[in-house]
Protein backbone atom coordinates (compact mmCIF):
# COMPACT_ATOMS: atom_id res chain seq x y z
CA UNK A 1 0.00 0.00 0.00
CA UNK A 2 1.03 3.65 -0.93
CA UNK A 3 2.86 5.09 2.11
CA UNK A 4 2.56 9.07 1.84
CA UNK A 5 3.94 11.42 4.57
CA UNK A 6 1.78 14.58 4.98
CA UNK A 7 3.22 18.11 6.75
CA UNK A 8 0.78 20.38 7.31
CA UNK A 9 2.69 23.92 8.26
CA UNK A 10 1.11 26.94 9.80
CA UNK A 11 -2.63 26.81 8.57
CA UNK A 12 -4.01 23.78 6.68
CA UNK A 13 -4.02 25.71 3.39
CA UNK A 14 -0.48 24.64 3.07
CA UNK A 15 -0.11 21.13 2.28
CA UNK A 16 3.68 19.59 1.70
CA UNK A 17 3.68 15.75 0.32
CA UNK A 18 6.25 14.24 0.66
CA UNK A 19 6.53 10.62 -0.45
CA UNK A 20 9.90 10.57 1.60
CA UNK A 21 10.18 8.25 5.04
CA UNK A 22 11.79 11.25 6.59
CA UNK A 23 10.45 13.54 8.94
CA UNK A 24 10.22 17.21 8.05
CA UNK A 25 11.93 18.51 10.57
CA UNK A 26 10.37 21.65 12.27
CA UNK A 27 13.22 23.98 13.22
CA UNK A 28 11.07 26.36 15.27
CA UNK A 29 9.91 23.94 17.91
CA UNK A 30 12.41 20.92 19.50
CA UNK A 31 9.88 19.03 21.03
CA UNK A 32 7.54 18.50 18.10
CA UNK A 33 10.90 18.14 16.13
CA UNK A 34 11.93 15.09 18.40
CA UNK A 35 8.61 13.80 18.66
CA UNK A 36 8.80 13.74 15.01
CA UNK A 37 11.96 11.58 14.82
CA UNK A 38 11.04 9.22 17.86
CA UNK A 39 7.55 8.84 16.07
CA UNK A 40 8.89 8.43 12.69
CA UNK A 41 11.19 4.85 14.12
CA UNK A 42 8.18 3.56 15.80
CA UNK A 43 6.06 3.96 12.92
CA UNK A 44 9.06 1.20 11.33
CA UNK A 45 7.76 -1.01 13.80
CA UNK A 46 5.64 -4.51 12.98
CA UNK A 47 1.65 -3.30 13.83
CA UNK A 48 2.25 0.27 13.65
CA UNK A 49 -0.51 1.43 11.12
CA UNK A 50 0.68 5.14 11.46
CA UNK A 51 0.54 8.19 13.25
CA UNK A 52 -0.59 11.84 13.61
CA UNK A 53 1.38 14.58 15.06
CA UNK A 54 -0.13 17.78 15.48
CA UNK A 55 1.22 20.84 17.40
CA UNK A 56 -0.80 24.64 16.99
CA UNK A 57 1.55 25.48 13.86
CA UNK A 58 2.62 21.91 12.20
CA UNK A 59 1.12 18.68 11.54
CA UNK A 60 2.96 15.49 10.72
CA UNK A 61 1.16 12.72 9.26
CA UNK A 62 2.16 9.24 8.06
CA UNK A 63 -0.71 6.77 7.55
CA UNK A 64 -1.14 3.29 5.86
CA UNK A 65 -4.47 4.69 4.38
CA UNK A 66 -3.64 8.02 3.18
CA UNK A 67 -7.10 8.34 2.03
CA UNK A 68 -8.30 8.02 5.33
CA UNK A 69 -6.52 11.07 6.48
CA UNK A 70 -9.46 13.15 7.44
CA UNK A 71 -11.25 10.73 9.21
CA UNK A 72 -8.17 9.48 11.30
CA UNK A 73 -8.14 13.55 12.42
CA UNK A 74 -11.20 13.86 13.15
CA UNK A 75 -11.01 10.44 15.44
CA UNK A 76 -8.20 11.53 17.01
CA UNK A 77 -9.57 15.09 17.89
CA UNK A 78 -12.57 13.84 19.35
CA UNK A 79 -10.73 10.82 21.10
CA UNK A 80 -8.73 13.57 22.93
CA UNK A 81 -11.61 15.93 23.50
CA UNK A 82 -14.26 13.65 24.92
CA UNK A 83 -11.47 12.40 27.22
CA UNK A 84 -10.46 15.38 28.17
CA UNK A 85 -14.56 15.94 29.08
CA UNK A 86 -14.32 12.65 31.13
CA UNK A 87 -11.20 13.28 33.26
CA UNK A 88 -12.52 16.40 34.51
CA UNK A 89 -15.57 14.49 35.28
CA UNK A 90 -13.64 12.24 37.69
CA UNK A 91 -10.91 14.43 38.34
CA UNK A 92 -7.96 12.42 37.25
CA UNK A 93 -5.93 15.60 36.80
CA UNK A 94 -3.91 15.91 33.13
CA UNK A 95 -4.27 13.11 30.35
CA UNK A 96 -1.41 10.84 30.36
CA UNK A 97 -2.59 8.73 27.20
CA UNK A 98 -5.81 7.34 25.93
CA UNK A 99 -5.83 4.13 24.98
CA UNK A 100 -8.65 3.44 22.48
CA UNK A 101 -8.81 -0.07 21.62
CA UNK A 102 -11.26 -1.77 18.56
CA UNK A 103 -12.62 -4.90 17.06
CA UNK A 104 -9.69 -4.55 13.93
CA UNK A 105 -7.30 -1.74 15.40
CA UNK A 106 -6.23 -0.01 18.38
CA UNK A 107 -5.07 3.65 18.58
CA UNK A 108 -2.83 5.58 21.57
CA UNK A 109 -3.44 9.55 22.12
CA UNK A 110 -1.86 11.97 24.08
CA UNK A 111 -1.16 15.59 24.35
CA UNK A 112 2.05 16.30 25.60
CA UNK A 113 2.44 20.03 26.08
CA UNK A 114 -0.17 20.85 23.55
CA UNK A 115 1.48 18.22 20.96
CA UNK A 116 -1.42 15.89 20.05
CA UNK A 117 0.07 12.09 19.42
CA UNK A 118 -1.83 9.96 18.16
CA UNK A 119 -0.58 6.22 17.30
CA UNK A 120 -2.43 3.83 14.94
CA UNK A 121 -1.45 0.12 15.30
CA UNK A 122 -2.80 -3.43 15.00
CA UNK A 123 -4.41 -5.32 17.72
CA UNK A 124 -1.26 -7.24 19.00
CA UNK A 125 1.10 -4.28 18.79
CA UNK A 126 2.97 -3.34 22.61
CA UNK A 127 0.82 0.04 22.53
CA UNK A 128 2.67 0.09 26.25
CA UNK A 129 6.11 0.09 25.01
CA UNK A 130 5.42 2.67 22.50
CA UNK A 131 3.80 4.84 25.36
CA UNK A 132 6.89 4.55 27.04
CA UNK A 133 8.95 5.37 24.16
CA UNK A 134 6.62 8.62 23.45
CA UNK A 135 6.23 9.61 27.25
CA UNK A 136 8.65 12.52 28.00
CA UNK B 1 -41.58 -3.61 36.30
CA UNK B 2 -38.66 -2.14 34.58
CA UNK B 3 -35.26 -3.52 34.93
CA UNK B 4 -35.17 -3.65 38.60
CA UNK B 5 -33.86 -7.22 38.71
CA UNK B 6 -31.03 -6.19 36.45
CA UNK B 7 -30.01 -3.09 38.15
CA UNK B 8 -30.06 -4.37 41.60
CA UNK B 9 -27.91 -7.12 41.14
CA UNK B 10 -25.59 -5.39 38.90
CA UNK B 11 -25.45 -2.72 41.42
CA UNK B 12 -24.63 -4.98 44.43
CA UNK B 13 -21.41 -6.57 42.01
CA UNK B 14 -20.16 -3.43 41.56
CA UNK B 15 -20.67 -2.67 45.50
CA UNK B 16 -18.63 -5.51 45.87
CA UNK B 17 -16.30 -4.49 43.07
CA UNK B 18 -15.47 -1.72 45.39
CA UNK B 19 -15.44 -3.27 48.39
CA UNK B 20 -12.72 -5.73 46.91
CA UNK B 21 -11.05 -2.70 45.37
CA UNK B 22 -10.95 0.06 47.30
CA UNK B 23 -8.84 1.49 44.62
CA UNK B 24 -12.20 1.63 42.39
CA UNK B 25 -13.92 5.17 43.20
CA UNK B 26 -16.65 4.96 40.96
CA UNK B 27 -18.21 2.16 38.78
CA UNK B 28 -21.36 1.96 36.74
CA UNK B 29 -22.86 0.03 33.51
CA UNK B 30 -24.34 1.49 30.71
CA UNK B 31 -26.09 0.00 27.32
CA UNK B 32 -27.80 2.01 24.46
CA UNK B 33 -27.26 5.30 25.94
CA UNK B 34 -28.91 4.59 29.27
CA UNK B 35 -27.64 3.89 32.47
CA UNK B 36 -28.48 0.22 33.97
CA UNK B 37 -26.69 0.28 37.28
CA UNK B 38 -24.46 2.66 39.06
CA UNK B 39 -22.56 2.63 42.62
CA UNK B 40 -23.69 4.97 44.80
CA UNK B 41 -21.02 7.60 44.35
CA UNK B 42 -21.12 8.72 41.05
CA UNK B 43 -23.57 11.06 40.25
CA UNK B 44 -26.38 10.37 37.60
CA UNK B 45 -25.49 13.53 35.97
CA UNK B 46 -21.38 12.72 35.28
CA UNK B 47 -22.60 9.41 34.35
CA UNK B 48 -24.98 10.89 31.30
CA UNK B 49 -22.10 13.28 30.36
CA UNK B 50 -19.58 10.23 30.59
CA UNK B 51 -21.89 8.45 28.23
CA UNK B 52 -22.37 11.31 25.63
CA UNK B 53 -18.43 12.12 26.07
CA UNK B 54 -18.07 8.07 25.11
CA UNK B 55 -20.82 8.45 22.33
CA UNK B 56 -18.89 11.13 20.63
CA UNK B 57 -16.29 8.77 19.72
CA UNK B 58 -18.13 5.72 19.49
CA UNK B 59 -19.57 7.59 16.47
CA UNK B 60 -16.25 7.64 15.05
CA UNK B 61 -14.85 4.82 15.78
CA UNK B 62 -15.67 2.69 12.76
CA UNK B 63 -12.20 3.52 11.65
CA UNK B 64 -11.16 0.71 14.24
CA UNK B 65 -13.59 -1.19 13.74
CA UNK B 66 -15.99 -0.30 16.38
CA UNK B 67 -15.22 0.17 19.81
CA UNK B 68 -14.30 -2.38 22.59
CA UNK B 69 -12.62 -0.24 25.04
CA UNK B 70 -11.46 3.24 26.47
CA UNK B 71 -8.78 3.80 28.94
CA UNK B 72 -7.92 6.96 30.05
CA UNK B 73 -4.64 7.21 32.20
CA UNK B 74 -4.47 10.58 34.05
CA UNK B 75 -1.83 11.80 36.21
CA UNK B 76 -3.97 10.74 39.64
CA UNK B 77 -6.02 7.99 38.03
CA UNK B 78 -7.61 5.95 35.46
CA UNK B 79 -10.86 5.83 33.93
CA UNK B 80 -11.54 2.61 31.91
CA UNK B 81 -15.24 1.79 29.76
CA UNK B 82 -14.71 -1.34 28.78
CA UNK B 83 -17.42 -3.10 26.67
CA UNK B 84 -19.30 -6.73 28.11
CA UNK B 85 -21.88 -8.56 26.07
CA UNK B 86 -23.98 -5.63 24.94
CA UNK B 87 -23.35 -3.48 28.26
CA UNK B 88 -19.97 -0.95 29.05
CA UNK B 89 -19.01 -1.07 32.25
CA UNK B 90 -17.30 1.90 33.47
CA UNK B 91 -14.48 1.92 36.32
CA UNK B 92 -12.57 5.08 37.96
CA UNK B 93 -9.59 4.03 39.59
CA UNK B 94 -6.88 5.89 41.41
CA UNK B 95 -3.42 5.51 40.14
CA UNK B 96 -2.36 3.04 42.97
CA UNK B 97 -4.97 0.43 41.92
CA UNK B 98 -3.50 -2.60 40.13
CA UNK B 99 -5.19 -2.33 36.33
CA UNK B 100 -4.91 -5.99 35.60
CA UNK B 101 -6.29 -7.14 38.71
CA UNK B 102 -9.04 -4.41 38.54
CA UNK B 103 -9.62 -5.51 34.71
CA UNK B 104 -9.52 -9.06 35.42
CA UNK B 105 -12.25 -8.68 38.52
CA UNK B 106 -14.30 -7.03 36.01
CA UNK B 107 -14.06 -9.14 33.06
CA UNK B 108 -14.74 -12.03 35.16
CA UNK B 109 -17.59 -10.95 37.26
CA UNK B 110 -20.04 -8.86 35.27
CA UNK B 111 -20.49 -11.28 32.70
CA UNK B 112 -21.04 -14.28 35.00
CA UNK B 113 -23.53 -11.96 36.52
CA UNK B 114 -25.27 -10.89 33.57
CA UNK B 115 -25.73 -14.70 32.15
CA UNK B 116 -27.32 -15.54 35.96
CA UNK B 117 -29.60 -12.65 35.11
CA UNK B 118 -30.32 -13.96 31.72
CA UNK B 119 -30.81 -17.14 32.73
CA UNK B 120 -33.29 -16.19 35.59
CA UNK B 121 -35.06 -13.89 32.84
CA UNK B 122 -34.57 -15.45 29.61
CA UNK B 123 -37.29 -12.71 28.10
CA UNK B 124 -35.85 -9.83 28.81
CA UNK B 125 -37.31 -7.71 26.08
CA UNK B 126 -34.85 -5.49 23.60
CA UNK B 127 -36.19 -2.17 25.46
CA UNK B 128 -34.97 -3.62 28.95
CA UNK B 129 -37.98 -4.03 30.57
CA UNK B 130 -39.35 -7.05 32.15
CA UNK B 131 -42.74 -8.24 31.45
CA UNK B 132 -43.87 -10.30 34.22
CA UNK B 133 -43.71 -8.96 37.99
CA UNK B 134 -41.03 -10.75 40.60
CA UNK B 135 -42.16 -10.95 44.20
CA UNK B 136 -39.65 -9.10 46.41
CA UNK B 137 -38.11 -12.10 48.49
CA UNK B 138 -36.97 -13.05 44.87
CA UNK B 139 -34.66 -9.72 44.19
CA UNK B 140 -33.55 -10.34 47.78
CA UNK B 141 -32.26 -14.25 46.72
CA UNK B 142 -30.92 -12.70 43.86
CA UNK B 143 -28.61 -9.80 45.66
CA UNK B 144 -27.85 -12.56 48.18
CA UNK B 145 -26.61 -14.81 45.30
CA UNK B 146 -24.53 -11.87 43.56
CA UNK B 147 -23.03 -11.21 47.05
CA UNK B 148 -22.00 -14.59 47.69
CA UNK B 149 -20.57 -14.34 43.79
CA UNK B 150 -22.98 -16.59 43.01
CA UNK B 151 -20.84 -19.68 43.70
CA UNK B 152 -22.72 -23.01 43.53
CA UNK B 153 -26.46 -22.96 43.68
CA UNK B 154 -28.91 -22.84 40.84
CA UNK B 155 -30.75 -19.76 40.51
CA UNK B 156 -33.49 -20.46 38.25
CA UNK B 157 -34.58 -22.78 41.26
CA UNK B 158 -34.17 -20.43 44.01
CA UNK B 159 -36.51 -17.78 42.43
CA UNK B 160 -39.68 -19.84 43.26
CA UNK B 161 -41.09 -18.71 40.04
CA UNK B 162 -44.77 -17.86 39.41
CA UNK B 163 -47.10 -20.32 37.87
CA UNK B 164 -47.27 -18.01 34.77
CA UNK B 165 -42.99 -18.31 35.06
CA UNK B 166 -42.91 -21.83 35.30
CA UNK B 167 -44.91 -22.33 31.96
CA UNK B 168 -42.29 -19.68 30.25
CA UNK B 169 -39.58 -21.13 31.58
CA UNK B 170 -40.82 -24.80 31.02
CA UNK B 171 -38.97 -25.63 27.93
CA UNK B 172 -35.60 -24.15 29.58
CA UNK B 173 -35.87 -26.15 32.76
CA UNK B 174 -33.39 -28.96 32.69
CA UNK B 175 -34.40 -32.50 34.38
CA UNK B 176 -30.73 -32.46 35.85
CA UNK B 177 -30.18 -28.83 35.95
CA UNK B 178 -27.81 -28.66 39.07
CA UNK B 179 -25.04 -27.22 37.09
CA UNK B 180 -24.72 -23.18 36.48
CA UNK B 181 -24.30 -21.94 32.92
CA UNK B 182 -19.96 -22.31 31.95
CA UNK B 183 -19.09 -19.09 32.35
CA UNK B 184 -17.24 -16.99 29.67
CA UNK B 185 -14.46 -15.85 30.60
CA UNK B 186 -12.28 -12.89 28.30
CA UNK B 187 -8.41 -13.80 28.71
CA UNK B 188 -5.40 -11.93 26.66
CA UNK B 189 -3.89 -14.34 24.24
CA UNK B 190 -0.19 -15.15 25.27
CA UNK B 191 2.08 -17.35 22.86
CA UNK B 192 3.07 -20.81 24.29
CA UNK B 193 5.87 -22.39 22.62
CA UNK B 194 8.79 -25.08 23.45
CA UNK B 195 9.91 -28.29 22.97
CA UNK B 196 7.76 -30.47 25.26
CA UNK B 197 4.57 -27.79 25.00
CA UNK B 198 1.41 -29.84 23.55
CA UNK B 199 0.14 -28.67 20.69
CA UNK B 200 -3.58 -29.31 21.97
CA UNK B 201 -3.50 -27.84 25.30
CA UNK B 202 -3.53 -24.41 26.22
CA UNK B 203 -2.39 -22.78 29.81
CA UNK B 204 -5.32 -20.68 31.68
CA UNK B 205 -4.82 -17.93 34.73
CA UNK B 206 -4.79 -20.22 37.88
CA UNK B 207 -7.42 -18.21 39.36
CA UNK B 208 -9.89 -18.47 36.72
CA UNK B 209 -9.37 -22.18 37.07
CA UNK B 210 -9.96 -21.39 40.46
CA UNK B 211 -13.28 -20.20 39.81
CA UNK B 212 -14.62 -23.18 37.27
CA UNK B 213 -13.54 -25.26 40.13
CA UNK B 214 -15.72 -23.59 42.99
CA UNK B 215 -18.62 -23.48 40.24
CA UNK B 216 -18.19 -26.65 39.68
CA UNK B 217 -17.34 -28.19 42.48
CA UNK B 218 -16.32 -32.03 42.02
CA UNK B 219 -17.15 -31.89 38.29
CA UNK B 220 -13.70 -33.04 36.21
CA UNK B 221 -13.01 -29.89 33.73
CA UNK B 222 -10.47 -31.01 31.17
CA UNK B 223 -11.61 -29.07 28.02
CA UNK B 224 -12.80 -25.76 27.09
CA UNK B 225 -14.25 -23.90 24.66
CA UNK B 226 -12.10 -21.12 22.52
CA UNK B 227 -13.96 -18.35 20.55
CA UNK B 228 -12.16 -15.21 19.14
CA UNK B 229 -14.28 -11.81 18.51
CA UNK B 230 -14.52 -12.89 14.96
CA UNK B 231 -16.34 -15.89 15.65
CA UNK B 232 -13.50 -18.79 15.55
CA UNK B 233 -14.16 -21.00 17.69
CA UNK B 234 -12.19 -24.68 18.49
CA UNK B 235 -12.30 -26.93 21.28
CA UNK B 236 -9.08 -28.09 23.16
CA UNK B 237 -7.21 -29.25 26.51
CA UNK B 238 -6.67 -27.17 29.52
CA UNK B 239 -3.91 -27.32 32.57
CA UNK B 240 -3.31 -24.03 34.33
CA UNK B 241 -0.29 -21.44 33.88
CA UNK B 242 2.99 -22.56 35.18
CA UNK B 243 4.23 -19.65 35.24
CA UNK B 244 3.10 -17.70 39.00
CA UNK B 245 3.88 -14.41 37.59
CA UNK B 246 1.06 -14.44 34.83
CA UNK B 247 -1.41 -15.77 37.63
CA UNK B 248 -4.17 -12.85 37.79
CA UNK B 249 -3.64 -11.15 34.51
CA UNK B 250 -6.34 -12.63 32.40
CA UNK B 251 -3.63 -14.25 29.81
CA UNK B 252 -4.04 -17.79 28.34
CA UNK B 253 -1.07 -19.24 26.76
CA UNK B 254 -1.90 -20.28 23.34
CA UNK B 255 0.06 -22.83 21.11
CA UNK B 256 1.00 -21.75 17.54
CA UNK B 257 -1.63 -24.17 16.12
CA UNK B 258 -4.25 -23.55 18.24
CA UNK B 259 -3.42 -19.68 17.40
CA UNK B 260 -3.65 -20.39 13.62
CA UNK B 261 -7.07 -22.39 13.94
CA UNK B 262 -8.45 -19.48 15.83
CA UNK B 263 -6.70 -16.44 13.90
CA UNK B 264 -5.68 -15.03 16.54
CA UNK B 265 -2.29 -13.64 17.91
CA UNK B 266 -0.44 -12.36 21.15
CA UNK B 267 -2.65 -9.62 22.21
CA UNK B 268 -5.89 -10.57 21.19
CA UNK B 269 -8.53 -11.56 22.84
CA UNK B 270 -10.47 -14.37 23.05
CA UNK B 271 -13.84 -16.00 25.01
CA UNK B 272 -12.74 -18.82 26.99
CA UNK B 273 -15.80 -21.47 28.50
CA UNK B 274 -15.33 -24.70 29.92
CA UNK B 275 -16.87 -28.01 29.15
CA UNK B 276 -18.45 -29.37 31.84
CA UNK B 277 -18.21 -33.80 31.76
Amino acid sequence: MVKKKQSLHETSTTVIVDDEADVTPNEEDPAFTNLSQNLAEIRKETGVIGYILRSSTSATIDLKEPEKIVEYALFSSQVLDSSREISELFKIDTIESVLIEGKKTKALCMDIDGIKISIFMEKNADHADILKRVSP
Amino acid sequence: MNNEVYSFALKSTLQEIQNICPDVSNSFIFKDGKILAKDETTPEKDINHTIDAFDSITEKADLIGGLEAVTIQGANGRVNIACMNDFYLTTVSSKEADEKYVNTLTRILIPIVIRLIEKIHPALPEDGTFTTVEPEPVEDEVAEEVAEDSESDLPAEETAPTEDEEERFAPEVDPEPLLPEAPVTQLIVENLGGLLVPSDTVRIDNEVIAQWNDLYGDKKLHEVNLETLSGKTTRCKFKPMKNSKQTGKGVIGIPEKIQLTLETSKGELVMVKPIVE
